[in-house]
């Protein structure tokens, strides 16, 4: 069953409470939330509390239960309710009250147990949210800040820039100086395709003098196509994508889940405004109507969309497709929406009432009753049977014909087989006398269900005469070849088919409406009351939540995932906005404004730029949804074009002793490569990157080792490399690309040997190198300076006869330039050409050598890893 | 210690585990020097600090020789005389083939001769000499069963603790699970694979199943570099890549003094070190050099014949040595499946095998280490008694047989000197106290402390366990002292 993750940290946030001094302690503000967290379930949640207690008002601890009442105003050595805590005996269980909350408790009895307000006459069943909890941030409308006016407003460009400068001069920082032109080329570009720029690009931007051409980069970089195989993979992190489908151990493939990608990308490449890719993600179903049939290339891609709520593990079509596993799929696909666009993690209320957001446990089964009519674990479609065929009438008659041929051939090749095995049989039981003869042959002949007791024994004791077309190759290895033509021709016949291709969707049955039951401590073998669809009650203003029809009227379908994803980008709701723009931030900054992207409840992290977060969330919505919009808003700010060197000698403040940290954006953070685009980067340095678009999943295999690596020669950037959730590629995975379990939020980034082993090692940085190696050999002839400072190093000869063949200092400048887009120092070109020419002694020296490349490819080769295992490869500025 | 583990706690573990398990085991050796030494072991999640078994453990490590393919017990180690008297007339009773065709119920009786050995007098072949020669450490087992004829349905029987099931944890995912590693510097289980290739079933011979990547056998290939990532390939070994080091150093000093004070650049920097120091270690472990040539010798690595099987079993109790909790050697293929030419295939095997085999037996007991590193040797299922039909009487060979066929255990406190369990008069059913390969998975967890019942691993919603609940015992007969 589902299980909470129960954080220590809900003592920090109520310590948080205490602290606000003069602020007196309430039961609403600072009590209730305890109590929820550790009591509300038995004391509270149902009709009829544990021992007669209920819990939920002052004035019912007063009152008491069985047993007394649990406090006593302004008496805690007298009150009941701190005994029982105390003596560990209440909550029972493994987590207990902490003591601070113990001397809350206590505090709040002491100073005689007073609540902000009257307590209500009536209560409704079950836990009601409080005002208080209504006052959360996340939970407030949206509604656009005013942008800062500062006194001094140095550096600022756009209302971003506002924003952040007014709170660094809170501390008295200041924005760092620009980036230089190179790395805000490198910057830009990585961020935005995730792939390095060209020599020729760096040169050519280096070279511009127009004022204009920052601004016009990060256009050209927004109509690439790379830019789309780059923020595609951001949402599949949180969408959760995979290429197979987990739970049972054989994780299974899902075939068609690519299309999904490829729609993902192609979405973001458009720039569809992403209320209306979140919309068809959620439902676009129900924009097209069944049946599914002869589909034009909108329709095809509002089917494709819903891959979205088909990314969760799914073990119905590999082995368990059972009610357990029905309903597993469920609760992901509902972890994975809510994590994605609401940012609240609602898992918790699948078994009862969320302990720290206001979430009642029948809130989350309206969420599930939204899902439910396309995801009826009563009526379950297995991934086999919610596959659309693209295939037209046409081309459906057309393979109709071919498979018409083939029944043709299969005839004549069962003819041939029963005629092969009579040969076989007619030897074999040649082998025998003529009575026994005649009976094996009876018996064999004879249908084995029709055998008698003495025909059965008789076909055990002499097992070479069942011969079956199975075994006929132990007996004749020609026939068994001829029968291969057979199935060489069907095949070939079949190749006319015309190629069916298929969408995995999510589809609701016309007129199939389910009920959807709370379930009791979320086990669905516990089904309770009915529920109707709707949103969170949090997500709207008290008294106008927002309720979905049972059945849509005007659709085929219910409509309810439709009506919710309007609802959801009509621009009133609390937490889309904030939730998509934050990660978008973190995207672009290596880290969110609300750490935890995931949670924007009481657990999570509050915001280190409350306003700028939600002047993003409205500019958002009022640019048309427009993420490229989005994307210029933040690269043209001043904040995103900050150098990320602290040179407190240069700089008139000291970053780093006021905000080592720079939680508050005072330079740009140096950001590690993400795994895959790292793996990128290395293909695209070698020379070897493959630029095509979309496609079925490149194939990956296990070496000798059990490691997961990229199988044959595939040079397509990491997106297409198939994600099998128990198979994740060795190298990818320790760059922290996820294990889907179910999604990822925000991924970590790590510092570990095993990634140096990785670059040190490594097949994959060991090909490349070599490749990046030749590629600066063949093109090394023709390099010319980067206009930059650092002239191009004087080509001095160095003795090695080889070295003179090949001109090493040119190769020298060329690595450079492909790795980091800068001429190498002098310093750093003087110490390569001493490593070169050590090792190539070294080689020279070295019988054992490896004889397949020559000592000068070898070093050379060295030298390429290295830099492609540097830190400047590594990190971007 | 044998609690449950939830599936977050697996995710948790699987996120750090790289598919290389080499890498995944580096990792963890990472996280458990980071930790203050007093959490070490109190973690929920599970990783590879040592750990105490629940009883008193007879063994500390484990190194098996498996031998693929199904050796033939008849000809090697449970000698029959009835099958030698009616060699060539038909067998009376009931036979399971696998290969119908060449079927035959023509009796073969072992074209080899056995004769008692070593104070306890078992019985065993001539192609066994060296096996002979250290029979008094030995437990053999006559009457193992799997019920199975098929390769990798007993293969996955030994393995995984269920027929045929592939993508369970194996045998010593277990033991290192269960009891983590003594060494800090090395996997805690390893395997040596066969320069010949893969076994059948490859990778699947040493899965973690569905444990963390952790507990996957590293594999020690036959050849350079003998750790996948972890180890430099040949050609870079030594002085290159120590020169391509510094070089990295330097070129990652200067872009670090243009990032002053950024840690997780210093942190970068720190972990290639860390990261030599660690190949460091597994080098040591597998340099030969300072064995004596006595050594070297005793495990035949002088001979061509034995050389690379010895130099196996050599390595695998240095790793045991230095700590490494489960070690297990593999052959390429299926050499011991001798469906034809027994009388020339079958020698060669043991030509290959015997010698390295007793003598890592014999090291070990001269180093004090047998009494605390159980050893067994076997493979998956034995032959038929009867002669699978090649034509030619040279081209004899025998069929699968998973009813009846022996293995060997020593050391581990295993009872030395003995045989236990009987087949048929033939040899080709198991009918005097049959052993499963449950029952021997049981006898080894019990031997190194731990009950194969609450050894569980919590997956798919139920607690797991490598017997899984099957009708199985520890075969008390095989230890000393019986109560």
């Amino acid at each position: 069953m589902p299980c909470c993750i129960l954080p220590i940290v809900t003592a920090l946030f109520l310590i948080a409470g205490i602290a606000r001094g003069d602020d007196p302690l309430t039961y609403e503000r600072h009590v209730r939330p305890i109590l929820k967290a550790h009591c509300f379930d038995c004391h509270g949640a149902t009709a009829e509390p544990e021992g007669g207690l209920d819990l939920r008002l002052r004035r019912f601890m007063v009152r008491g239960g069985d047993s007394g009442a649990a406090i006593l105003p302004g008496e805690p050595a007298e009150s009941y309710l701190l005994e029982r805590i105390q003596t560990g005996e209440m909550p029972p269980g493994d987590k207990k009250v902490t003591a601070e909350e113990y001397l809350l408790l206590k505090q709040w009895i002491a100073t005689g147990a007073i609540t902000a307000r009257e307590e209500p006459e009536e209560l409704d069943e079950g836990i009601v949210i409080t005002a208080e909890e209504r006052e959360f941030w996340s939970f407030q409308p949206l509604v656009r800040p005013s942008v800062p006016e500062l006194a001094d407003s140095n550096g600022v460009r756009t209302p971003i820039d506002a924003f952040i400068l007014a709170r660094l001069q809170q501390d008295g920082l200041e924005f760092s100086p620009e980036a230089d032109d190179r790395t805000l080329l490198y910057r830009a570009t990585i961020d935005i395709t995730g792939l390095p720029p060209t020599p020729a690009e760096v040169a050519d931007y280096l070279t511009n003098e127009s004022p204009d051409k920052y601004k016009t980069l990060i256009d050209k970089l927004l109509a690439s196509p790379r830019y789309g195989e780059r923020w595609a993979r951001h949402w599949l992190d949180v969408a959760g994508y995979a290429d197979t489908e987990g739970y049972t151990p054989s994780d299974a493939d899902r075939p068609w889940a690519y299309r999904y990608r490829d729609y993902v990308i192609k979405s973001l490449n458009a720039d569809k405004p992403f209320d209306q890719f979140v919309l068809e993600q959620l439902a676009g179903d129900e924009l097209v109507s069944p049946p599914y049939k002869n589909l034009n290339q909108q329709q095809i891609e509002y089917l494709t969309a819903t891959g979205f709520l088909r990314m969760a593990v799914d073990g119905t079509g590999s082995g368990a497709n059972d009610d357990k596993a029905r309903n597993h799929t469920i609760a992901d696909t509902i972890k994975i929406v809510t994590t994605s666009l609401l940012g609240l993690s609602a898992g918790c209320a699948q078994c009862h009432d969320h302990r720290y957001d206001p979430i009642p446990h029948t809130d989350y089964y309206q969420l599930r009753a939204i899902f439910e009519p396309a995801l009826d674990w009563k009526n379950w479609q297995t991934p086999g049977q919610r596959l659309i065929s693209l295939y037209t009438d046409a081309e459906r008659a057309a393979a109709n014909k071919v498979e018409e041929k083939v029944k043709i051939i299969a005839a004549e090749r069962n003819v041939q087989l029963k005629q092969y095995i009579q040969e076989e049989l007619e030897k074999e039981l040649s082998k025998h006398g003529k009575r026994l003869r005649q009976k094996l042959r009876a018996a064999y002949e004879t249908p084995a269900d029709q055998r008698t007791d003495e025909q059965k024994l008789l076909l055990k004791v002499n097992p070479s005469i069942n011969i079956t077309g199975g075994t006929l190759y132990q007996y004749n290895q020609a026939s068994a070849d001829e029968l291969k033509k057979f199935d060489k021709k069907i095949a070939e016949i079949r190749k006319q088919k015309p190629v069916q291709k298929f969408i995995r969707a999510l589809t609701e049955k016309s007129g199939q409406v389910p009920v959807t039951h709370l379930f009791y401590r979320g086990e669905y073998q516990q089904p309770k009351q009915a529920v109707t669809p709707a949103a969170f009650s949090i997500c709207s203003p008290t008294g106008n939540r927002f309720e979905i029809p049972v059945n849509s009227e005007h659709l085929p379908s219910t409509g309810r995932r439709l009506a919710f994803a309007r609802w959801l980008f009509r621009g009133t709701h609390p937490l889309v906005g904030r939730v998509l723009v934050n990660r978008f931030w973190m995207y672009h900054f290596g880290r969110a404004i609300v750490g935890t992207p995931s949670n924007f409840g009481v657990l999570g992290q509050k915001p280190s730029h409350p306003k700028l977060l939600d002047w993003l969330a409205v500019e958002f919505a009022n640019n048309g949804w427009s993420l490229k919009s989005l994307h210029r808003q933040i690269m043209l700010s001043t904040v995103y074009r900050q150098s990320s060197k602290s040179d407190p000698a240069q700089s008139a403040f000291d970053g780093a002793a006021i905000d080592g940290a720079n939680l508050l954006y005072w330079k740009k953070p140096l950001i590690r490569l993400r795994a895959e685009a790292l793996y990128d980067r290395i293909l695209a340095t070698s020379g070897a990157l493959e630029q095509q678009l979309y496609g079925p999943p490149v194939a990956i295999t296990t070496d000798i080792a059990g490691q997961i690596v990229v199988a044959g020669e595939s040079k397509r950037r990491s997106i297409y490399v198939k994600v099998k959730r128990t198979q994740p590629v060795a190298l990818l995975k320790s760059f922290d690309a996820p294990v889907m379990e179910v999604n990822c939020e925000r991924r970590p980034s790590s510092t570990v040997a095993t990634q140096a082993l990785m670059l040190m090692n490594s097949q994959y940085i060991l090909k490349h190198a070599k490749s990046f190696a030749q590629r600066v050999a063949r093109e090394a002839g023709n390099v010319k300076a980067l206009p930059m400072e650092g002239a191009l190093p004087q080509f001095d000869d160095i003795a090695d006869a080889e070295a003179q063949q090949i001109p090493f200092p040119q190769q020298i400048v060329l690595a450079w330039q492909l790795a980091y887009g800068r001429q190498p120092t002098a310093d750093e070109y003087l110490a390569a050409l001493n490593l070169l020419s050590e090792q190539i002694s070294i080689l020279a020296a070295d019988s054992n050598r490896a004889k397949d490349i020559a000592p000068g490819l070898q070093a050379m080769t060295n030298l390429c890893q290295v830099l492609m295992s540097s830190n400047e490869f590594l990190y971007i500025d | 210690m044998f609690g449950n583990h939830s599936r977050r706690e697996f995710l948790t573990q699987n996120a750090m585990g790289v598919g290389g398990t080499a890498l995944a085991w580096l990792l963890q050796q990472e996280q458990l020097r980071a930790k203050p030494a007093s959490v070490v072991g109190a973690s929920a999640v599970p990783d590879m600090s040592p750990r105490r078994p629940q009883f008193a453990a007879q063994a500390n490590a484990m190194i098996s020789l498996f031998m693929h393919g199904g050796p033939s017990h008849v000809d090697l180690m449970d000698p029959k005389p009835e099958l030698s008297k009616y060699s060539g007339t038909e067998f009376q009773g009931d036979i399971q083939y696998s290969f119908v065709k060449r079927a035959s119920k023509t009796l073969m009786g072992s074209p080899w001769k056995f004769k008692p050995h070593g104070q306890c007098g078992t019985e065993i072949s001539e192609l066994l000499p060296h096996m002979a020669g250290i029979v008094d450490d030995l437990c053999v087992v006559r009457s193992m069963h799997t019920g199975f004829n098929g390769h990798e349905v007993s293969i996955r029987y030994w393995h995984g603790g269920i027929p045929a099931v592939l993508g369970r944890p194996t045998l010593g995912s277990w033991v290192t699970y269960a009891l983590g590693s003594e060494s800090q510097d090395l996997p805690a289980y390893m395997v040596l694979t066969d320069p010949g290739g893969a076994p059948v079933d490859g990778v699947n011979n040493w899965t973690n199943g569905w444990m963390p990547p952790l507990f996957q056998g590293t594999v020690l290939r036959p050849q350079e570099p003998r750790i996948l990532n972890l180890q430099p390939p040949a050609h870079l070994k030594g002085k290159l890549q120590s020169k391509n080091l510094s070089f990295l150093k330097k070129l990652n000093r200067k872009h670090l003094e243009r990032h002053p004070e950024e840690a997780d650049l210093e942190a970068r920097i720190a972990s290639y070190e860390l990261a030599a120091r660690m190949q460091v270690a597994a080098t040591e472990a597998l340099d030969l050099s300072d064995e004596s040539n006595s050594t070297l010798k005793m495990y035949g690595i002088d001979q061509p014949e034995t050389k690379e099987y010895g130099t196996r079993c050599l390595l695998a109790r240095r790793l045991v040595e230095r700590g490494v909790r489960f070690v297990q050697l593999f052959l390429g293929g299926q050499p011991w499946d001798n469906h034809n030419s027994i009388r020339t295939s079958l020698p060669a095997i043991c030509r290959k095998t015997d010698q390295p085999a007793a003598a890592l037996v014999l090291d070990l007991k001269q180093r004090g280490l047998l009494d605390t590193t159980l050893v067994h040797w076997g493979g998956e299922i034995g032959r038929l008694p009867v002669t699978e039909n090649q034509g030619d009487a040279e081209k004899a060979g025998r069929d699968h047989n998973g009813q009846g066929f022996s293995c060997w255990l020593a050391g581990g406190g295993i009872r030395g000197g003995m045989t236990f369990g009987e087949t048929d008069e033939f040899g080709h059913r198991a009918v005097v106290d049959k052993v499963t390969p449950n029952d021997i998975q049981a006898t080894i967890l019990h031997l190194f402390g731990i009950d194969h019942r609450e050894l569980t691993y919590f997956y798919n919603a139920r607690k797991q366990q490598l017997t899984d609940g099957r009708n199985c015992r520890v075969v008390h007969e095989l230890l000393p002292n019986i109560a």
